[in-house]
């Protein structure tokens, strides 16, 4: 027994060592466990395929013909979502509409994020003065409110930019313009949080050794102090793609957004809510647009707080 | 502490400085007020000429930003239009203490515009903070002690709704809801959009009565996502080692949660919502606009899109100001909350 | 963020400590912000006690003037004893409750003094609480009111080379406070609005005077440097107090801030101005001192409602007795709640302005490209199914004067006829040679035309649907548009219209209504970096310009006509204008409200005979 036992023992040290989970790895498997967090991405999934994927069965052409004899048309079997105020199939302009919700969505998150982790990069490893101004340059951008600064961007710009044509579908200018300037109001927080963390960052030991072997601060920045902050980089630009599409829809409301011909979600809405008859008596007219909405930002605000979750463990949900 | 202070006030005024010039050149640069004088037809090139030149709009920005700053009675302008300047002007500028006339209620005052509609914001505003800081520390405390059963995860689910929702969603939809489906159905309704109901005047019941929509659409979505912030902080402070003594101690879970954690736990909601406090005066541009409340949101919506600079600019630094303030404000309350945090 | 780290016994008690300071320092926090949070309702609430005061006042006023009508000789004791009397002493008499009318408002005006606003919101309140020199009926043709009579030639009032016209006021006329209204008051109008001083909205008409004089209390007598055919549509829209102002104008060397702009206490009409709450309401009270007699409701309330939505649903609650401008999607709600929807022209039409300048597409200045637009539209189905039928498609910006008068009988209305709109542009070379549905021109260039217009949802509606009309006849129309201020901007301020970067411009417009008279079209008013104020965002065109300016001198009215009738025919051979739409006024009129007319010019002008029954 004793042999056996002590051989099985002596077994079991000879066996190599499985090899340790890399920091992705970690990561995937934590969020895998974050069940709301799964739900949210597959939900955004299948949202993608809707407004993408929708292109194959209903033509663009189709979402913008209009037919003034069926307008206003509660949900049939034709028209599933029913018409609109110029006879539009409701059903295919939220999925026209829907790639440029997500699209505003994603570009405006983008630049907010690029805007803002190269602000709070360079004020943070630089420090001393252009620390001092960037961050009261912040500061002054922070001090008003988004919604206001939106209005009045909006305003500046509107009309500048002329239509465009991409891929042979011809965009409002505005598209841009929300873009850029939902970009421009909403990199601050971010801002704040990088330099911070480039503050601490700056001072670890692995940062001192680069500096003394002569690697150049451009390398150092975005080969080694980045990526150990892309955790709330992440989780930011995720969160911030959800603030763009309600921030596109605010604006939208108050008749200052995307302009017509191009459809969004929120424009769809703007138009919704301009008049007692469709509040009350047209009720697809605003309902699925907002469900839309809805829906599209609940499944981002789960899939970040999954992502925070998996990325960064010390915080408590 | 008093040399923070006066630091930081020191700080703030080149960036009060800042921020008037850039949303003054915008302002400035879109649109043009006097072409909307016309009312329902388009201005004549006699008057439109004779109005820009009397407002003061035909010169070039920086002029017209010197102007707004500190006055013109200190230069002469061209008064009847023959090209040589004849008069002093009769404006005393910001830094005197004058906002500027509307350009769109001309003869009015910017800063009696804006006296008038603040009072109405501040009354909707104040008690909708009051109203989601009780309900943001109640639902969340309830939340974190129950953490993971149905209720919980029932709060959790619909407070991710809740701020995943546009406001004018809300709005409407409680609108449609408490109005007038509410009225369809025979039941106590809620009435749809202004301050008070004309015939019955500006009772406080009047007013009390219309402030319930607005508020609850404003309240439900910030309710939403601070109590998911006070669960999280409450979560954490439970896990915190002390809270284990105590229970260890003996003390009663109901002393251990109101005698410890909350106060712990709450702390950080007193930053944030100080913090709040200014953007509120923005007015929710968007609830009041859905609920016809005769708020500054409002008052800022409707003079953006006719270019009125004055009074646009006089809302600006106004919300400018009170952020600065109450910046400063929250960081010497959570100093003086807790004791641990100096600032030198 | 904080975190509390250490679990011995001795750090447990410092923290406890620590946490009843916390709690009491919290404790504090919370009492100071329930107390200014009460401070601040209570000061709120404050506020607003005394209009209730002024209801009080006036409802006493009222019963009083109720008691001298009747000619009951007893003495007012009290209220309640007064009204207890008339009831009994009640014969045929109705009873005493106030008659209060209210109007649901969706913007509220800017200013009280017409010269100072051109808002309609504001300038329809007029016939109300002040007067006019003449007003308007609903055929829009002019009766006096101030005056005996309206001035012409025959009755010897126009001079006979037409500079001089003499108007004689009535001897009746007085201030609601009593002054008598006299010719002075004409003088002192004319001289304010003239003045450098005061920053009004507009000079028109008066800066085609070269002086007004008061020859006596009763007369007064306008000269003007050359004949000026449009007088009669905008002379004296409104006479000032100059008892009331001239103080004003005198301390302050500028009438823009009195107090009268904003509350016009002091008025000339069958109401009396009361208050104004800002973003609230506006309140008008029978004027005792009307010369004219007293009107049949005894209040009228002007409420401010913040949209369409629920200026509807006031009415259809029975909330407010009169609205305005319903979205046309909200009229058969309207209709089926009882409410009343009456149309009234008031010269306005939405039509598409067409670039024909140098700097537009060559699309836009052929002649025969606009004259396939023409065709291509079924403006009929346009306006039976976005409006819903309750506008038709106007053929000049004419065709609302006086009935039509003003129109070329010559003029054939333009047909939808897609296949001749196709057919007019294959003989003229616009070919879709490479077959994407666009035709292009001689040299290859593509059909593109850009329209644009203000941000209202009608009118983006309505280019969503004829960009599709015309996608079919091989025109691509390129839609944009903007905030009003940035459209009708000048060129100074970059507005596209004014640039000449718009082929198409949609809005709605009129002449100079009730007259005729236009000034876009002359060439004279291209913009130009020399005269960015320029309004002719179209196109000189030198006949239509000799036309026009011709018009104007011509005082001589069968003369007149002839030259304006030629002016559409030229317009619509040329397309130069489109009609879509035409936009009359469109007022909604709740049950409770009888004896209601409108007029285009002055919608008021009854307002006397106005009447309530529940």
């Amino acid at each position: 027994m004793e042999i056996a036992e002590s051989n099985s023992i002596t077994n079991m040290q000879f066996e190599p060592e499985t090899k340790p989970l890399t920091f992705r790895e970690l990561s995937w498997r934590r969020f895998r466990r974050h069940k709301m967090a799964m739900a949210g991405a597959v939900m955004l999934a299948l949202l993608v395929v809707y407004c993408f994927g929708g292109t194959l069965f209903l033509t663009e052409e189709y979402a913008n013909f209009t037919d003034t004899k069926i307008i206003l048309q509660p949900p049939s079997a034709e028209h599933p979502f029913g018409t609109d105020t110029v006879g539009r199939d409701i059903l295919a302009r939220t999925i026209y509409g829907g790639q440029i919700s997500l699209l505003i969505g994603i570009s405006a998150a983008m630049v907010g994020v690029l805007i803002g982790v190269l602000i709070g990069a360079l004020a943070g490893y630089y420090g001393g003065l252009v620390d001092g101004i960037l961050m009261r340059f912040t500061e002054a951008m922070f001090t008003i409110p988004q919604l206001f600064l939106l209005l009045v961007m909006a305003k500046y710009f509107a009309g500048k930019i002329p239509n465009v044509q991409v891929m042979g579908r011809s965009f409002s200018g505005s598209v841009i313009l929300i873009v850029v300037i939902i970009g421009l109001t909403s990199w601050m927080y971010l801002a704040r949080i990088v330099r911070a963390d480039f503050l601490s960052l700056k001072e670890r030991e692995f940062i001192v050794a680069a500096n003394t072997i002569g690697t150049r601060n451009r390398a150092i920045i975005i080969r080694h102090i980045l990526p150990n902050t892309m955790a709330p980089i992440i989780v930011a630009a995720t969160l911030g793609v959800a603030n763009a599409i309600l921030s596109e829809a605010y604006i939208s409301f108050l008749g200052l957004g995307v302009q017509a011909p191009t459809a969004t979600w929120g424009n769809m809405l703007q138009v919704a809510s301009s008049g007692f008859h469709k509040i009350q008596n047209a009720p697809w007219f605003w309902f699925f647009p907002g469900m839309f909405i809805v829906l599209t930002v609940l499944s981002i605000n789960f899939l970040g707080d999954g992502l925070r979750d998996a990325l960064d463990p010390t915080t408590v949900t | 502490m008093s040399r923070y202070v006066i630091r930081r006030l020191l700080q703030a005024i080149p960036l009060l400085f800042i921020i008037s010039l850039v949303l003054f050149v915008l302002m400035r640069a879109s649109g043009d007020p006097v072409a909307t004088m016309g009312g329902r037809r388009v201005m004549r090139p006699e008057d439109r000429q004779r109005l820009a030149r009397q407002l003061g709009l035909d010169k070039p920005i920086y002029t017209q930003y010197l102007y707004w700053l500190i006055g013109n009675d200190w230069a002469t302008i061209d008064t009847d239009g023959d090209g040589e300047p004849d008069m002093p002007g009769d404006r005393r500028g910001v830094l005197r203490g004058e906002l500027g006339k509307s350009l769109v209620s001309r003869g009015k005052e910017a800063w009696d515009i804006i006296w008038e509609r603040l009072p109405n914001t501040l009354l909707l505003m104040i008690p909708a903070e009051i109203v989601i800081i009780l309900f943001s520390l109640i639902v969340g405390i309830f939340s974190a002690l129950r953490q993971y059963t149905l209720a919980d995860n029932v709060i959790t689910a619909i407070s991710f709704i809740g701020y995943s929702m546009p406001i004018f969603f809300v709005a409407l939809i409680s609108m449609y809801l408490f109005s007038v489906k509410f009225k369809e159905w025979g039941l106590p309704f809620l009435p749809t959009v202004g301050m008070f109901d004309p015939k019955l005047g500006k009772t406080p019941s009047q007013v009390a009565l219309h402030m319930v929509l607005p508020i609850f659409s404003m309240a439900s979505i910030s309710i939403a996502g601070y109590s998911r912030y006070v669960r999280s902080q409450m979560l954490e402070t439970i896990s915190q080692d002390y809270i284990r003594t105590a229970r260890a101690k003996g003390l009663s879970e109901r002393a251990v949660i109101s005698g410890h954690a909350l106060k712990n736990a709450s702390l950080p909601l007193v930053t944030i919502i100080g913090l709040d406090i200014p953007l509120l005066l923005g007015g929710a541009i968007v609830t009041e606009t859905i609920f016809a409340w005769p708020g500054m949101g409002r008052l800022f919506v409707d003079h953006v899109s006719r270019g009125d600079t004055p009074v646009v600019m006089g809302i600006l630094m106004i919300i400018a100001l009170a952020v600065v303030i109450f910046q400063l404000l929250t960081d010497i309350l959570y100093a003086w909350l807790d004791p641990r945090i100096r600032y030198e | 963020m904080v975190i509390f780290a250490g679990a011995s016994p001795a750090t447990y008690n410092a923290r406890k400590d620590m946490e009843e300071i916390v709690s009491r320092k919290i404790a504090k926090t919370l009492s100071i912000l329930v107390v200014l949070a009460m401070l601040a309702v209570s000061l709120a609430a404050c506020g607003t006690a005394e209009p209730e005061v002024v209801v009080e006042t006036v409802v006493e006023t009222v019963i009083e003037t109720v008691e001298v009508e009747k000619e009951v000789e007893k003495t007012v004791v009290e209220t309640v004893e007064v009204e207890k009397e008339v009831e009994k002493v009640v014969t045929a008499t109705p009873a005493p409750t106030n008659k209060i009318a209210t109007f649901a408002w969706t913007q509220e005006p800017d200013s009280m003094n017409w010269v100072y606003s051109n808002m309609w919101f504001s300038s329809i309140l007029q016939q109300i609480f002040h007067c006019w020199a003449w007003e308007f009926d609903s055929d829009n043709a002019a009766f006096p009111r101030l005056l005996t009579e309206i001035p012409s030639m025959a009755n010897g009032g126009v001079s006979e080379d037409g500079t001089v016209v003499t108007m004689n006021l009535r001897d009746d006329i007085v201030w609601s406070d009593g002054t008598p209204i006299t010719a002075d008051d004409f003088v002192f109008t004319y001289e304010m609005i003239m003045d450098p001083n005061n920053t009004v909205v507009s000079q028109y008409p008066y800066d085609a005077l070269s002086g007004v004089e008061a020859t006596d209390e009763r007369t007064v007598v306008m000269t003007f440097a050359e004949p000026f055919a449009a007088w009669e549509a905008w002379f004296w829209r409104g006479v000032m107090p100059k008892h009331i102002l001239e103080p004003v104008y005198e301390a302050e060397g500028s009438i823009d801030e009195a107090e009268w702009n904003l509350a016009p206490t002091v008025g000339c009409g069958p109401y009396d101005f009361v208050e104004w709450e800002s973003g609230s309401y506006m309140r008008f009270v029978k004027n005792p001192n009307y010369w004219l007699g007293q009107p049949n409701i005894d209040e009228i309330y002007l409420q401010f409602v913040p949209d369409d939505a629920s200026q509807t649903a006031a009415l259809i609650a029975g909330d407010a007795d009169l609205g305005t401008f319903p979205p046309i999607s909200d009229v058969p709600i309207l209709e089926a709640g009882g409410v009343e929807v009456m149309v009234q022209s008031s010269g306005y039409a939405e039509g598409w302005f067409f670039n024909f300048r140098d700097m537009a597409s060559p699309g836009a200045q052929d002649v025969v490209v606009r004259q396939a637009i023409a065709m291509a539209l079924d403006r009929e189905a346009i306006n039976s199914d976005l409006l819903l039928g309750l506008t038709h498609a106007p053929e000049t910006l004419w065709d609302p004067l006086a009935g039509g008068m003003y129109v070329s009988p010559d003029i054939v209305p333009w047909s939808y006829d897609p296949e001749g709109a196709k057919a007019l542009l294959e003989d003229n070379g616009y070919v879709d040679s490479d077959n994407d549905g666009i035709r292009e021109d001689k040299d290859g260039n593509p059909l593109t035309l850009t329209h644009g217009t203000t941000i209202r949802e009608i009118r983006q509606d309505n280019q969503a649907v004829t960009q599709q009309m015309l996608r079919e006849i091989g025109i691509d129309m390129q839609i944009q548009s903007w905030d009003a201020d940035l459209f009708f901007g000048s060129w100074a301020d970059g507005s596209p219209a004014a640039l000449g970067d718009v082929d198409i411009m949609e809005w709605s417009d009129s002449t100079a209504f009730p007259d005729p008279d236009h000034y876009y079209w002359l060439c004279s008013e291209l913009p130009s970096d020399e005269y960015p104020w320029g309004a002719n965002y179209f196109g000189c065109d030198e006949y239509l310009d000799g036309l026009f300016q011709e018009q104007l001198g011509m005082l001589d009215p069968d003369a007149r006509t002839e030259v304006i009738r030629e002016i559409t025919k030229h317009m619509h051979e040329n397309v130069y204008w489109l009609g879509i739409w035409d936009d009359p006024d469109m007022w909604i009129v709740g049950p409770r409200l009888t004896n209601v007319s409108f007029s285009g010019v002055t919608p008021f002008y009854t307002i006397m005979e106005w009447d309530i029954v529940e």
